[in-house]
């Protein structure tokens, strides 16, 4: 008896030792297939998307072979994730990153940082790690954060919004901010809220199929508390375009706070939490894995648009003149609600 | 069988929170001393690397760790049960095929089992129990953007047993064993398919802990090794594999060590002043 159990643990452990992983030839088709499980398995958003991953497959196999080069494979894989219009999908090779970037290029700017600073501040404002700060004519305090990879620490955003406290209002300026971490998002919600706010959904995929995602699960964001700095007089949030992925969530949370208006055009989305992985050759793959949903549930990977009646772009030829239309846009609603 | 059972508990309960100094115990009229035997092993050998929720690719590359192992008869039936207890950590570090990636890998493990021995002629004896095993490590991959480590964490309960013959090398006296430790049932935890580790900070706790069984939790130690006794000191050379293989949430985990051992050890006795070792004091060695 003693001997048949030991005989089948033996055997067992040599069947079951290791599940097993599906792997790919490092060739150029290998590659190629390589990268289309990847997205097909883990891409969050091929449904949103209306895109059928089957028929870019039979597509594009039809173009990959073996004797392709490395730069040839390349611009196929890229072109071939260029299928999908999403600024946080890239392949990675030692010569290059893929990148979409119809999601800016085919869109105004509407963003010229140095007419506001020659024009608004005449080069005379103040610069801490990624904001630019200072006040604008009518006593408006004007914010720019160009990005959310760098936070600042909790006595310095005091110390700015302390700055502002005689302010009539306050314009916070996301133009040109290509995103970062989310925790920076969270730290600068905080300082405009004065409780506890919902700020969105986040849901992931559970299983390589289109459809496999778990419940949307609610996060929330508290007030900053702790004696900091709070500022719950009118905001104007400006976006344009470039104003992408993190800060692309930051316009979303901020557009559903009663005191706060976004003007400018509908954000860049990117709206996917990024996940990495690669091929067999080593190049690497970014992709969209976990999507991030509005406080309403609404997806925002396609972007968010500015409040009703704020959808407003840069005239260039007011800009020739040194005006911002936008950011006087932003300065007349907030001297308005003042005045009300 | 439940009085049997609650007995070994108890037992097992002793043995962990009496102090290691109360080794020798008078039993009757005889002197019953259980000596503990502890070694200290370094390992260093090679590593594959496999994690889907890092990575489709296999890693390759090399496997250290640092072994403590102690052993002694336990108090309630020192000559048929032995308690032995484990801790190690090991640390990986592999590269994919193309060489431009790496993966490294962090483990700390922790163990405590009993394990029921039998004596056999020329100088085999054999063991089998159970021990509750606890592991706790992470994969990490640099470039690895929003998903760039892999926690671990379990606690298991596993059968273990051993194979053991003492003799000599000449005048020199030597023990071979082979132990194998196979993880049966108990928990571990993983997080879902696409589920970022930012989604479990800002709360999301569903679902992380799993049961293990042999089809999604498959793991196998196999120690072998080579016991010198150079006086009061023993020299342990030996081999160690492991292999620990997952399959959760429709993500694997393959880790393989293939590792050489060598450690120093030995059987030591503790003894209050005030008790002496009586001559006929039986000694009760886990290991010889």
């Amino acid at each position: 008896m003693l001997k048949r159990l030991l005989s089948f643990v033996a055997l067992w452990a040599v069947l079951a030792g290791c599940h097993e992983v599906e792997e790919y030839p490092n060739d150029p088709i290998g590659n190629f297939e390589a990268l289309w499980n990847i997205i097909d398995t883990r891409y969050c958003f091929l449904l949103d998307k209306n895109v059928d991953w089957d028929e870019v497959h039979e597509r594009y196999s039809q173009r990959v072979s073996n004797t392709m080069t490395s730069r040839q494979l390349f611009d196929l894989l890229g072109e071939m994730l260029n299928e999908l219009e999403d600024g946080h999908t890239n392949l990675m090779s030692p010569f290059g990153t893929s990148f979409y970037r119809k999601w800016w290029t085919d869109y105004p700017q509407n963003y010229d940082e140095r007419l506001i600073q020659q024009y608004y501040f005449n080069f005379n404002y103040y610069s801490i790690g990624s904001y630019t700060y200072g006040f604008l004519p009518d006593n408006v305090g004007y914010i720019h954060y160009s990005t959310f990879e760098a936070g600042l620490g909790s006595g310095n955003i005091d110390l700015i919004l302390d700055y502002f406290s005689s302010a009539n209002g306050l314009i916070f300026d996301v133009r040109d901010n290509g995103g970062g971490n989310l925790t920076n998002v969270e730290q600068i919600v905080s300082r405009f809220i004065d409780e506890r706010i919902k700020a969105g959904y986040i849901i992931h995929k559970t299983g390589p199929g289109h459809n496999d995602f778990d419940e949307p699960f609610a996060y929330y964001i508290d007030p900053v508390g702790g004696g900091h700095l709070a500022w719950t007089k009118p905001v104007v949030v400006l976006a344009n375009r470039s104003t992408f992925s993190a800060a692309n969530n930051f316009v979303s949370i901020m557009k559903s706070l009663p005191h706060v208006t976004v003007a400018g055009s509908t954000t860049g989305g990117g709206s996917g939490m990024p996940f990495n992985s690669e091929l067999p050759n080593g190049w690497g793959v970014r992709f969209s894995a976990c999507s991030i949903l509005d406080g309403s549930g609404a997806v925002t990977e396609f972007g968010v648009e500015p409040t009703e009646g704020c959808a407003v772009d840069m005239d260039p030829d007011a800009a020739a003149s040194g005006h911002d239309t936008i950011l006087d846009f932003a300065i007349r609603r907030l001297l308005d609600r003042a005045d009300n | 069988m439940a009085k049997y059972f609650f007995k070994v508990l108890s037992a097992a309960t002793l043995a962990l929170i009496q102090p290691a100094t109360l080794s020798a115990e008078s039993c009757d009229s005889v002197q019953v001393v259980r000596p503990v035997s502890s070694f200290y092993m370094v390992e260093a050998g090679s590593s594959h690397l496999t994690d889907t929720y890092l990575s489709p690719i296999k890693y390759s590359g090399w496997h250290t760790g640092l072994d403590y192992e102690r052993t002694q008869a336990m108090r309630f039936s020192p000559d048929k049960w032995v308690m032995q207890m484990r801790f190690g950590l090991g640390f990986d570090k592999a590269l994919n095929s193309p060489g431009n990636q790496s993966m490294l890998s962090g483990e700390l493990h922790f163990s405590w089992g009993m394990m029921r021995r039998w004596r056999f002629n020329g100088g085999f004896s054999a063991g089998a129990g159970g021990s509750a095993l606890l592991d706790a490590g992470c994969l990490y991959r640099d470039r690895g953007g929003n998903n760039p480590a892999s926690a671990k964490a379990s606690l298991m309960a596993a059968a273990t047993g051993y194979v053991c013959w003492s003799g000599s090398l000449g005048r020199l006296p030597l023990s071979l064993r082979y132990q194998p430790v196979l993880p049966v049932v108990g928990a571990f935890f993983a997080p879902d398919y696409g589920e970022l580790y930012y989604e479990i900070y800002l709360g999301n706790h569903s679902g992380l802990a799993h049961c293990g069984w042999w089809g999604n939790y498959f793991a196998l130690e196999n120690l072998l090794t080579a016991d010198l006794r150079l006086g009061s000191t023993t020299l342990r050379i030996g081999y160690r594999g492991k292999v620990y293989s997952t399959k959760v949430n429709h993500t694997v985990t393959n880790v393989s060590t293939h590792a050489a051992v060598i450690g120093v050890g030995g059987e030591w006795i503790s003894l209050s002043p005030d008790r002496r070792l009586s001559k006929e004091a039986r000694i009760i060695s886990t290991t010889y």
